[in-house]
């Protein structure tokens, strides 16, 4: 196999990852997709020094988040409506009303965190243990389980304050 | 949304995007040529020729250097050429450091500490740019009467009025683009301190 079929394997593997990513990090359908091809050009840069001492979805998770941040830094993006026009990824035959609406509901969550909370809760959905987060983020194991705990207070909060 | 319910959106949205495989060979290796740098270039390539505009009028400032026949003029002749010439070098290094980055050896802890600093600097700069322009504007406007017309601009009467209104329009955008500064700058040491152990 080469390098360049290697990667591409890689990429196929992993590309729902990097979809989703890109929608927590964006607030439109053009924004998602220029991140997307970011991610994955600066993937494809990073790969030759990819040693595998640690998990691909680990590198992905720590190339694409950081690609996600830069990016988010560069543009100097300042709060404002999120669309949430590129959630809907469903063809016509297998559209879902009910289930966009929870997905909007739940990126419209998502979106109120703070750049480095977006990242802690997505690693967190992915199903990622304390542990791995702590070694994509670069933060102490400690600092993200107090990070979690105040994230799902803050969800708590606004669902009592909703009901 | 609890964390429960969001896990489970989740999980129904994973294996919904699972199904959907997109991208072929052909789509990814082509993202790989993409210049993705080229966007964030245009913000270079603007600071770049506004450089080469203040390097011209330093240059314009050095051969007219001996139309200032006072030491006055010659003190503002110098801190014109010193304003002109060291803040845009000083912004394009601060915008070159933002752009080397390392977003592939790094954590996503260390690329935000790095790019909330590097920010912070490039917006110091901008600020100090913002507030001395005040100062520069009445550098230029007397070396500018000096050179062209080999006057005092100050004395002629027939300035003030245009002058006090450009000074307004000054204040009122260093304001608006102050408040602006310390919004963004603001909320990179938040984030910074919440980040330092």
């Amino acid at each position: 196999m080469t390098k360049e079929e290697a990667f591409v394997a890689i990429i196929q593997d992993h590309e729902g990852v990097i979809y989703k990513i890109t929608t927590v990090y964006t607030n439109s359908v053009s924004e998602q997709q220029d991140l997307y091809q970011d991610i994955v050009y600066q993937l494809w840069k990073a790969y030759d020094s990819f040693r595998g001492e640690s998990k691909v979805s680990t590198w992905m998770y720590r190339v694409a988040l950081n690609t996600a941040f830069s990016r988010l830094r560069k543009e100097n993006r300042r709060p404002r409506p999120v669309a949430l026009d590129h959630v809907n990824i469903w063809p016509a035959e297998t559209y879902d009303k009910e289930f966009e609406l929870r997905l909007r509901a739940m990126y419209e969550q998502i979106h109120q965190l703070n750049d480095l909370d977006k990242g802690l809760i997505l690693l967190l959905l992915e199903g990622k243990k304390y542990e791995e987060i702590a070694e994509i983020t670069g933060l102490s194991r400690s600092n993200v389980g107090t990070r979690i705990s105040r994230i799902k207070e803050r969800l708590r909060k606004k669902m009592t304050k909703k009901t | 949304m609890e964390l429960e319910e969001l896990q489970q959106v989740w999980a129904e949205l994973s294996q919904e995007v699972e199904q959907q495989k997109k991208l072929n060979h052909k789509i990814i290796m082509e993202m790989t040529q993409q210049k993705y740098q080229q966007k964030f270039d245009k913000i270079s390539r603007y600071e770049t020729a506004g450089s080469v505009v203040c390097i011209l009028a330093a240059v314009f400032v050095l051969f007219n250097f001996e139309k200032l026949d006072s030491l006055f003029y010659q003190l503002c002749g110098i801190v014109a050429i010193a304003f002109l010439v060291l803040l845009p070098i000083a912004v394009l290094r601060a915008l070159k450091k933002i752009r080397s980055i390392d977003l592939i050896n790094t954590t996503y802890k260390e690329t935000m500490i790095a790019y909330n600093k590097a920010k912070d600097r490039l917006l110091l700069l901008q600020r100090i740019g913002l507030f001395s322009s005040f100062i520069f504007f009445f550098i230029t406007l007397a070396l500018s009467g000096k050179i062209f017309n080999d006057k005092d601009i100050f004395q002629e009467t027939g300035i003030w009025f245009p002058v006090t209104v450009v000074l307004v329009g000054l204040g009122l955008f260093s304001w608006w683009g102050y408040r602006k500064y310390l919004s963004i700058t603001g909320s990179a040491k938040n984030l910074i301190e919440e980040l330092e152990p």
